[in-house]
Protein backbone atom coordinates (compact mmCIF):
# COMPACT_ATOMS: atom_id res chain seq x y z
CA UNK A 1 0.00 0.00 0.00
CA UNK A 2 1.24 3.41 -0.84
CA UNK A 3 1.91 6.21 1.56
CA UNK A 4 2.59 9.94 1.32
CA UNK A 5 5.46 10.66 -1.05
CA UNK A 6 7.04 13.20 -3.37
CA UNK A 7 4.46 12.55 -6.06
CA UNK A 8 2.92 15.73 -7.43
CA UNK A 9 -0.66 16.06 -6.20
CA UNK A 10 -3.40 16.49 -8.76
CA UNK A 11 -6.69 18.04 -7.71
CA UNK A 12 -9.79 17.63 -9.82
CA UNK A 13 -12.20 20.57 -9.77
CA UNK A 14 -15.58 19.63 -11.12
CA UNK A 15 -19.16 20.81 -10.91
CA UNK A 16 -22.03 21.57 -13.17
CA UNK A 17 -22.12 24.25 -15.85
CA UNK A 18 -22.22 27.68 -14.27
CA UNK A 19 -21.72 26.37 -10.77
CA UNK A 20 -18.67 28.55 -10.16
CA UNK A 21 -15.71 26.29 -10.86
CA UNK A 22 -13.66 28.98 -12.56
CA UNK A 23 -14.54 31.59 -9.96
CA UNK A 24 -13.35 29.22 -7.25
CA UNK A 25 -10.21 28.46 -9.24
CA UNK A 26 -9.49 32.15 -9.60
CA UNK A 27 -9.83 32.63 -5.85
CA UNK A 28 -7.56 29.69 -5.16
CA UNK A 29 -4.92 30.88 -7.62
CA UNK A 30 -4.67 34.22 -5.81
CA UNK A 31 -3.18 32.41 -2.84
CA UNK A 32 0.61 32.38 -2.61
CA UNK A 33 0.33 28.70 -1.81
CA UNK A 34 -0.85 28.20 -5.38
CA UNK A 35 2.03 29.99 -7.12
CA UNK A 36 3.63 26.77 -8.26
CA UNK A 37 0.45 25.27 -9.65
CA UNK A 38 -0.11 24.08 -13.19
CA UNK A 39 -3.69 24.32 -14.36
CA UNK A 40 -5.34 22.14 -16.97
CA UNK A 41 -8.61 23.52 -18.14
CA UNK A 42 -11.17 22.32 -20.54
CA UNK A 43 -12.80 24.32 -23.24
CA UNK A 44 -16.39 23.48 -23.89
CA UNK A 45 -18.24 25.06 -26.76
CA UNK A 46 -17.05 27.80 -29.05
CA UNK A 47 -15.75 30.31 -26.57
CA UNK A 48 -12.79 29.43 -24.41
CA UNK A 49 -14.00 31.73 -21.68
CA UNK A 50 -12.53 29.57 -18.96
CA UNK A 51 -9.17 29.74 -20.63
CA UNK A 52 -9.23 33.52 -20.83
CA UNK A 53 -10.05 33.77 -17.16
CA UNK A 54 -7.15 31.74 -15.98
CA UNK A 55 -4.56 33.09 -18.38
CA UNK A 56 -2.60 34.44 -15.43
CA UNK A 57 -0.98 31.09 -14.80
CA UNK A 58 0.61 31.58 -18.18
CA UNK A 59 2.87 28.82 -19.40
CA UNK A 60 1.54 26.35 -16.95
CA UNK A 61 -1.87 26.53 -18.54
CA UNK A 62 -2.71 24.01 -21.17
CA UNK A 63 -5.99 24.13 -22.98
CA UNK A 64 -7.35 20.73 -23.76
CA UNK A 65 -8.85 20.84 -27.20
CA UNK A 66 -11.58 18.27 -27.11
CA UNK A 67 -15.01 19.02 -25.76
CA UNK A 68 -15.25 16.64 -22.86
CA UNK A 69 -12.36 15.62 -20.70
CA UNK A 70 -13.89 12.42 -19.48
CA UNK A 71 -14.92 10.52 -22.58
CA UNK A 72 -13.34 11.72 -25.72
CA UNK A 73 -10.08 13.13 -24.54
CA UNK A 74 -8.77 10.85 -21.90
CA UNK A 75 -5.77 10.50 -24.15
CA UNK A 76 -5.53 14.28 -24.18
CA UNK A 77 -5.46 14.33 -20.42
CA UNK A 78 -2.78 11.69 -20.44
CA UNK A 79 -0.81 13.61 -23.05
CA UNK A 80 -1.28 16.88 -21.19
CA UNK A 81 0.01 15.47 -17.91
CA UNK A 82 2.88 13.67 -19.59
CA UNK A 83 3.68 16.86 -21.47
CA UNK A 84 3.74 18.88 -18.27
CA UNK A 85 6.04 16.34 -16.72
CA UNK A 86 8.38 16.31 -19.68
CA UNK A 87 8.52 20.08 -19.97
CA UNK A 88 9.14 20.44 -16.24
CA UNK A 89 12.04 18.02 -16.40
CA UNK A 90 13.53 19.89 -19.36
CA UNK A 91 13.06 23.18 -17.51
CA UNK A 92 10.94 24.54 -20.33
CA UNK A 93 8.28 25.65 -17.86
CA UNK A 94 8.55 26.87 -14.30
CA UNK A 95 8.70 24.10 -11.77
CA UNK A 96 5.29 23.25 -10.36
CA UNK A 97 4.38 21.21 -7.35
CA UNK A 98 0.65 20.83 -7.93
CA UNK A 99 -1.74 20.36 -10.81
CA UNK A 100 -5.37 21.40 -10.82
CA UNK A 101 -7.67 19.98 -13.49
CA UNK A 102 -10.85 21.92 -14.10
CA UNK A 103 -13.33 19.66 -15.85
CA UNK A 104 -16.26 20.58 -18.00
CA UNK A 105 -19.62 20.84 -16.35
CA UNK A 106 -20.76 17.70 -18.09
CA UNK A 107 -17.77 15.60 -17.13
CA UNK A 108 -18.17 12.22 -15.53
CA UNK A 109 -15.31 12.29 -13.02
CA UNK A 110 -14.79 8.53 -13.16
CA UNK A 111 -12.68 8.31 -16.31
CA UNK A 112 -10.58 11.24 -15.18
CA UNK A 113 -9.76 9.51 -11.93
CA UNK A 114 -9.16 6.31 -13.83
CA UNK A 115 -6.61 8.02 -16.04
CA UNK A 116 -4.82 9.47 -13.04
CA UNK A 117 -4.73 6.20 -11.16
CA UNK A 118 -4.06 3.74 -13.91
CA UNK A 119 -1.88 5.29 -16.62
CA UNK A 120 1.58 3.84 -15.97
CA UNK A 121 3.66 7.01 -16.32
CA UNK A 122 1.15 9.29 -14.64
CA UNK A 123 0.63 7.09 -11.61
CA UNK A 124 4.35 7.04 -10.94
CA UNK A 125 4.69 10.82 -10.98
CA UNK A 126 1.35 12.15 -9.84
CA UNK A 127 -0.92 11.46 -6.91
CA UNK A 128 -4.62 12.12 -6.86
CA UNK A 129 -5.53 14.76 -4.29
CA UNK A 130 -8.91 15.97 -3.20
CA UNK A 131 -11.74 16.06 -5.68
CA UNK A 132 -13.63 19.34 -5.30
CA UNK A 133 -17.16 19.69 -6.61
CA UNK A 134 -18.95 23.02 -6.81
CA UNK A 135 -22.70 23.02 -6.29
CA UNK A 136 -24.75 26.07 -7.18
CA UNK A 137 -27.27 26.48 -4.38
CA UNK A 138 -29.78 28.35 -6.51
CA UNK A 139 -29.75 25.86 -9.38
CA UNK A 140 -28.83 22.61 -7.62
CA UNK A 141 -32.29 21.18 -8.19
CA UNK A 142 -31.96 21.74 -11.92
CA UNK A 143 -28.40 20.45 -12.11
CA UNK A 144 -28.99 17.28 -10.17
CA UNK A 145 -32.22 16.46 -11.96
CA UNK A 146 -31.16 16.96 -15.55
CA UNK A 147 -28.00 14.96 -15.69
CA UNK A 148 -26.68 11.85 -14.04
CA UNK A 149 -23.22 13.37 -14.09
CA UNK A 150 -24.35 15.87 -11.47
CA UNK A 151 -24.95 13.08 -8.97
CA UNK A 152 -21.67 11.40 -9.93
CA UNK A 153 -19.80 14.66 -9.38
CA UNK A 154 -21.30 15.01 -5.91
CA UNK A 155 -20.60 11.38 -5.06
CA UNK A 156 -16.96 11.60 -6.21
CA UNK A 157 -16.26 14.72 -4.13
CA UNK A 158 -13.97 14.96 -1.14
CA UNK A 159 -14.99 18.60 -0.83
CA UNK A 160 -18.38 20.03 -1.75
CA UNK A 161 -18.28 23.75 -2.35
CA UNK A 162 -21.58 25.59 -2.09
CA UNK A 163 -21.75 28.56 -4.42
CA UNK A 164 -24.21 31.44 -4.80
CA UNK A 165 -25.66 30.86 -1.35
CA UNK A 166 -25.83 34.66 -1.03
CA UNK A 167 -28.40 34.62 -3.85
CA UNK A 168 -30.47 31.77 -2.45
CA UNK A 169 -33.95 31.87 -1.01
CA UNK A 170 -34.26 31.56 2.78
CA UNK A 171 -33.89 27.93 3.75
CA UNK A 172 -32.55 26.88 0.37
CA UNK A 173 -28.95 26.56 1.54
CA UNK A 174 -29.84 24.60 4.65
CA UNK A 175 -31.99 22.22 2.61
CA UNK A 176 -29.21 21.65 0.13
CA UNK A 177 -26.70 21.07 2.90
CA UNK A 178 -28.97 18.37 4.30
CA UNK A 179 -29.38 16.75 0.94
CA UNK A 180 -25.67 16.82 0.12
CA UNK A 181 -24.90 15.34 3.54
CA UNK A 182 -27.34 12.57 2.72
CA UNK A 183 -25.88 11.97 -0.73
CA UNK A 184 -22.23 12.09 0.25
CA UNK A 185 -21.66 11.94 3.99
CA UNK A 186 -17.93 11.46 3.51
CA UNK A 187 -17.41 14.87 1.89
CA UNK A 188 -16.83 18.09 3.80
CA UNK A 189 -18.82 21.19 2.94
CA UNK A 190 -17.44 24.67 2.30
CA UNK A 191 -19.55 27.73 1.51
CA UNK A 192 -17.83 29.91 -1.08
CA UNK A 193 -20.01 32.91 -0.29
CA UNK A 194 -19.33 32.86 3.45
CA UNK A 195 -16.02 31.20 4.14
CA UNK A 196 -12.57 32.61 3.36
CA UNK A 197 -10.50 30.60 0.93
CA UNK A 198 -8.66 27.85 2.75
CA UNK A 199 -6.28 26.13 0.37
CA UNK A 200 -5.26 23.55 2.94
CA UNK A 201 -8.82 22.55 3.61
CA UNK A 202 -9.93 22.46 0.02
CA UNK A 203 -6.92 20.87 -1.62
CA UNK A 204 -4.58 19.32 0.86
CA UNK A 205 -6.10 18.03 4.03
CA UNK A 206 -7.32 14.61 3.19
CA UNK A 207 -9.22 12.19 5.38
CA UNK A 208 -7.37 10.91 8.40
CA UNK A 209 -4.15 12.76 7.82
CA UNK A 210 -3.32 11.48 4.36
CA UNK A 211 -1.20 14.11 2.71
CA UNK A 212 -0.11 14.58 -0.84
CA UNK A 213 3.49 15.70 -1.06
CA UNK A 214 5.53 16.54 2.05
CA UNK A 215 3.89 15.22 5.16
CA UNK A 216 2.03 17.68 7.31
CA UNK A 217 0.30 15.96 10.11
CA UNK A 218 -3.04 17.64 10.19
CA UNK A 219 -5.72 15.21 11.05
CA UNK A 220 -9.15 15.55 9.65
CA UNK A 221 -11.43 13.58 11.84
CA UNK A 222 -15.07 12.77 11.68
CA UNK A 223 -15.53 12.19 8.00
CA UNK A 224 -16.85 8.74 8.51
CA UNK A 225 -17.19 8.22 12.23
CA UNK A 226 -19.82 10.86 12.78
CA UNK A 227 -22.01 9.57 10.02
CA UNK A 228 -23.23 6.34 11.44
CA UNK A 229 -26.81 5.70 10.48
CA UNK A 230 -27.11 8.64 8.14
CA UNK A 231 -30.70 9.63 7.81
CA UNK A 232 -32.29 11.91 5.28
CA UNK A 233 -34.41 14.89 6.22
CA UNK A 234 -37.15 14.60 3.68
CA UNK A 235 -39.34 17.42 4.93
CA UNK A 236 -36.66 20.04 4.55
CA UNK A 237 -35.48 19.26 1.07
CA UNK A 238 -38.59 19.40 -1.02
CA UNK A 239 -38.22 19.05 -4.77
CA UNK A 240 -34.56 18.09 -4.78
CA UNK A 241 -35.30 14.74 -3.20
CA UNK A 242 -37.47 13.70 -6.12
CA UNK A 243 -34.39 13.58 -8.31
CA UNK A 244 -32.01 11.93 -5.89
CA UNK A 245 -34.25 9.43 -4.16
CA UNK A 246 -32.69 6.49 -5.96
CA UNK A 247 -29.31 7.45 -4.52
CA UNK A 248 -28.66 6.57 -0.92
CA UNK A 249 -25.68 6.62 1.37
CA UNK A 250 -25.07 4.53 4.40
CA UNK A 251 -22.20 3.47 6.56
CA UNK A 252 -21.33 -0.03 7.62
CA UNK A 253 -19.45 -0.63 10.82
CA UNK A 254 -17.81 -3.99 11.35
CA UNK A 255 -16.71 -5.05 14.78
CA UNK A 256 -14.18 -7.69 13.81
CA UNK A 257 -10.86 -7.08 12.09
CA UNK A 258 -11.18 -8.17 8.51
CA UNK A 259 -9.06 -10.26 6.19
CA UNK A 260 -7.84 -7.88 3.48
CA UNK A 261 -7.91 -10.63 0.89
CA UNK A 262 -11.50 -11.55 1.65
CA UNK A 263 -12.49 -7.90 1.49
CA UNK A 264 -10.69 -7.49 -1.83
CA UNK A 265 -12.49 -10.47 -3.29
CA UNK A 266 -15.83 -9.19 -2.09
CA UNK A 267 -15.34 -5.59 -3.26
CA UNK A 268 -13.92 -6.58 -6.64
CA UNK A 269 -16.87 -8.91 -7.14
CA UNK A 270 -19.32 -6.21 -6.07
CA UNK A 271 -17.80 -3.62 -8.40
CA UNK A 272 -17.70 -6.07 -11.29
CA UNK A 273 -21.43 -6.60 -11.07
CA UNK A 274 -22.68 -3.32 -9.58
CA UNK A 275 -19.90 -0.81 -10.20
CA UNK A 276 -22.15 1.54 -12.14
CA UNK A 277 -24.42 1.80 -9.11
CA UNK A 278 -21.73 1.98 -6.44
CA UNK A 279 -21.04 5.66 -6.84
CA UNK A 280 -18.58 5.82 -3.98
CA UNK A 281 -16.90 3.61 -1.41
CA UNK A 282 -14.82 5.28 1.24
CA UNK A 283 -13.69 4.07 4.59
CA UNK A 284 -11.11 2.94 7.05
CA UNK A 285 -10.58 -0.73 7.68
CA UNK A 286 -9.31 -2.61 10.66
CA UNK A 287 -7.23 -5.24 8.88
CA UNK A 288 -5.90 -8.36 10.52
CA UNK A 289 -2.17 -8.20 11.02
CA UNK A 290 -1.94 -4.41 11.05
CA UNK A 291 -2.21 -2.09 14.02
CA UNK A 292 -3.09 1.02 12.02
CA UNK A 293 -6.09 1.43 9.74
CA UNK A 294 -6.15 1.05 6.00
CA UNK A 295 -7.88 3.79 4.03
CA UNK A 296 -9.89 2.79 0.98
CA UNK A 297 -11.47 5.11 -1.55
CA UNK A 298 -13.29 4.17 -4.72
CA UNK A 299 -15.47 5.81 -7.34
CA UNK A 300 -17.61 3.39 -9.31
CA UNK A 301 -15.25 0.78 -10.81
CA UNK A 302 -12.15 2.71 -9.81
CA UNK A 303 -10.41 2.02 -6.52
CA UNK A 304 -7.52 4.15 -5.32
CA UNK A 305 -4.43 2.34 -4.08
CA UNK A 306 -5.25 1.58 -0.44
CA UNK A 307 -3.17 3.48 2.08
CA UNK A 308 -1.90 2.61 5.52
CA UNK A 309 -2.64 5.48 7.86
CA UNK A 310 -0.28 6.41 10.63
CA UNK A 311 -2.85 6.15 13.37
CA UNK A 312 -6.52 5.74 14.14
CA UNK A 313 -8.45 9.01 14.16
CA UNK A 314 -10.35 8.09 17.33
CA UNK A 315 -10.36 5.38 19.97
CA UNK A 316 -12.87 3.49 17.87
CA UNK A 317 -10.87 0.81 16.08
CA UNK A 318 -13.67 -0.72 14.07
CA UNK A 319 -13.91 -0.74 10.29
CA UNK A 320 -16.17 1.99 8.95
CA UNK A 321 -17.18 2.14 5.32
CA UNK A 322 -19.45 4.68 3.65
CA UNK A 323 -21.27 3.61 0.52
CA UNK A 324 -23.09 5.89 -1.90
CA UNK A 325 -25.22 3.67 -4.07
CA UNK A 326 -28.06 3.75 -6.52
CA UNK A 327 -30.76 1.15 -6.09
CA UNK A 328 -28.76 -1.23 -3.91
CA UNK A 329 -30.32 -2.67 -0.81
CA UNK A 330 -28.30 -1.71 2.25
CA UNK A 331 -29.27 -4.76 4.27
CA UNK A 332 -28.32 -7.16 1.55
CA UNK A 333 -25.00 -5.42 0.98
CA UNK A 334 -24.16 -5.76 4.67
CA UNK A 335 -25.16 -9.42 4.76
CA UNK A 336 -23.07 -10.08 1.69
CA UNK A 337 -19.96 -8.45 3.15
CA UNK A 338 -20.40 -10.19 6.48
CA UNK A 339 -20.93 -13.53 4.75
CA UNK A 340 -17.70 -13.13 2.82
CA UNK A 341 -15.86 -12.21 6.01
CA UNK A 342 -17.32 -15.24 7.81
CA UNK A 343 -16.28 -17.40 4.92
CA UNK A 344 -12.73 -16.56 5.75
CA UNK A 345 -13.23 -17.20 9.47
CA UNK A 346 -14.78 -20.57 8.73
CA UNK A 347 -11.84 -21.49 6.54
CA UNK A 348 -9.37 -20.71 9.27
CA UNK A 349 -11.38 -22.64 11.81
CA UNK A 350 -11.46 -25.64 9.52
CA UNK A 351 -7.71 -25.37 9.03
CA UNK B 1 6.40 -8.76 -21.05
CA UNK B 2 7.85 -12.05 -19.94
CA UNK B 3 10.38 -13.16 -22.55
CA UNK B 4 9.73 -16.84 -21.96
CA UNK B 5 5.99 -17.07 -22.13
CA UNK B 6 4.93 -13.88 -23.85
CA UNK B 7 2.60 -12.82 -21.07
CA UNK B 8 2.33 -9.15 -20.28
CA UNK B 9 3.22 -8.47 -16.70
CA UNK B 10 0.70 -5.97 -15.49
CA UNK B 11 0.88 -3.21 -12.93
CA UNK B 12 -0.15 -4.31 -9.49
CA UNK B 13 -3.86 -4.19 -8.80
CA UNK B 14 -5.33 -2.56 -5.73
CA UNK B 15 -6.23 -5.98 -4.36
CA UNK B 16 -2.51 -6.80 -4.38
CA UNK B 17 -1.74 -3.81 -2.21
CA UNK B 18 -1.43 -5.76 1.02
CA UNK B 19 1.44 -7.71 -0.49
CA UNK B 20 3.60 -4.62 -0.38
CA UNK B 21 3.00 -4.02 3.28
CA UNK B 22 3.00 -5.87 6.51
CA UNK B 23 -0.70 -6.45 6.33
CA UNK B 24 -2.77 -9.39 5.30
CA UNK B 25 -1.85 -11.34 8.40
CA UNK B 26 1.86 -11.09 7.67
CA UNK B 27 1.62 -13.64 4.88
CA UNK B 28 4.37 -13.96 2.33
CA UNK B 29 3.58 -13.09 -1.26
CA UNK B 30 3.26 -16.72 -2.26
CA UNK B 31 1.17 -17.57 0.77
CA UNK B 32 -1.03 -14.59 0.08
CA UNK B 33 -1.63 -15.67 -3.50
CA UNK B 34 -2.53 -19.16 -2.39
CA UNK B 35 -4.83 -17.74 0.25
CA UNK B 36 -6.48 -15.56 -2.36
CA UNK B 37 -6.94 -18.49 -4.70
CA UNK B 38 -8.44 -20.58 -1.89
CA UNK B 39 -10.92 -17.86 -0.97
CA UNK B 40 -11.90 -17.16 -4.56
CA UNK B 41 -12.47 -20.86 -5.11
CA UNK B 42 -14.98 -20.90 -2.26
CA UNK B 43 -17.11 -18.75 -4.53
CA UNK B 44 -16.11 -20.11 -7.91
CA UNK B 45 -16.81 -23.76 -7.06
CA UNK B 46 -20.49 -22.86 -6.82
CA UNK B 47 -20.33 -22.02 -10.48
CA UNK B 48 -18.32 -25.03 -11.59
CA UNK B 49 -15.09 -23.08 -11.93
CA UNK B 50 -11.65 -23.39 -10.41
CA UNK B 51 -8.84 -20.91 -10.04
CA UNK B 52 -5.14 -21.75 -9.77
CA UNK B 53 -2.04 -19.66 -9.43
CA UNK B 54 -0.16 -19.38 -12.71
CA UNK B 55 3.57 -18.97 -12.29
CA UNK B 56 3.12 -16.47 -9.50
CA UNK B 57 2.26 -13.76 -11.97
CA UNK B 58 -1.28 -14.50 -13.13
CA UNK B 59 -4.21 -16.80 -12.46
CA UNK B 60 -5.61 -19.63 -14.52
CA UNK B 61 -9.36 -19.97 -14.47
CA UNK B 62 -10.81 -23.26 -15.67
CA UNK B 63 -14.25 -24.73 -16.15
CA UNK B 64 -15.40 -28.32 -15.81
CA UNK B 65 -15.65 -28.52 -19.59
CA UNK B 66 -12.00 -27.62 -20.06
CA UNK B 67 -12.39 -23.98 -20.99
CA UNK B 68 -9.65 -21.82 -19.55
CA UNK B 69 -8.73 -18.16 -19.22
CA UNK B 70 -5.59 -16.49 -17.91
CA UNK B 71 -6.26 -13.37 -15.89
CA UNK B 72 -3.83 -10.90 -14.28
CA UNK B 73 -5.66 -10.09 -11.04
CA UNK B 74 -8.49 -11.22 -8.83
CA UNK B 75 -10.63 -8.38 -10.17
CA UNK B 76 -10.23 -9.80 -13.67
CA UNK B 77 -11.37 -13.23 -12.49
CA UNK B 78 -15.03 -12.26 -12.22
CA UNK B 79 -15.71 -10.98 -15.75
CA UNK B 80 -13.75 -13.96 -17.10
CA UNK B 81 -15.78 -16.34 -14.94
CA UNK B 82 -19.02 -14.79 -16.16
CA UNK B 83 -17.88 -15.22 -19.75
CA UNK B 84 -16.99 -18.86 -19.23
CA UNK B 85 -20.23 -19.61 -17.40
CA UNK B 86 -22.38 -17.24 -19.42
CA UNK B 87 -24.10 -16.14 -16.26
CA UNK B 88 -23.62 -13.37 -13.76
CA UNK B 89 -21.87 -13.89 -10.45
CA UNK B 90 -23.54 -11.50 -8.09
CA UNK B 91 -22.35 -11.08 -4.50
CA UNK B 92 -25.78 -9.67 -3.70
CA UNK B 93 -27.53 -12.79 -5.03
CA UNK B 94 -29.75 -13.97 -2.19
CA UNK B 95 -28.97 -17.62 -2.90
CA UNK B 96 -25.23 -17.02 -2.77
CA UNK B 97 -25.51 -15.04 0.45
CA UNK B 98 -27.66 -17.72 2.07
CA UNK B 99 -25.27 -20.45 0.97
CA UNK B 100 -22.32 -18.56 2.45
CA UNK B 101 -24.25 -17.84 5.64
CA UNK B 102 -25.00 -21.53 6.05
CA UNK B 103 -21.30 -22.24 6.02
Amino acid sequence: MTSGSSLTPVNVLTGFLGSGKTTLLQRLLRSRRMERTAVLINEFGDIGLDHLLVQQVDESVLLLQSGCICCSIRDDLKSALRGLLSRRERHEIPAFDRVVIETTGLADPGPILYTLLSEPVIRHHFQLGNVITTVDVVNADLHLSRNREGIKQVAAADRLVLTKSDLAEPGQTAALRDELARLNPSARLWDAAEDPVDVDFLLDVMPYGRQPGPARHRLEGGDLGRRRGMAAKPAAVGGLRRHTDSVSSFSLILDRPMDWTAFGIWLSLLLNRHGDDVLRVKGILCVEGTETPVFINGVQHIVHPPQHLERWPTEDYRSRIVFITRGIDQGRLRRSLEAFCRLRVAELSAA
Amino acid sequence: MCGLCGIFLTESHWTDAALAASGSGGRTRRHERLHRVALANRILKRYGLKLTDWQGSAYLLGSQTGQTAIVPSVAAVWPAAERLRRQSIDPLDERLIEALEEN
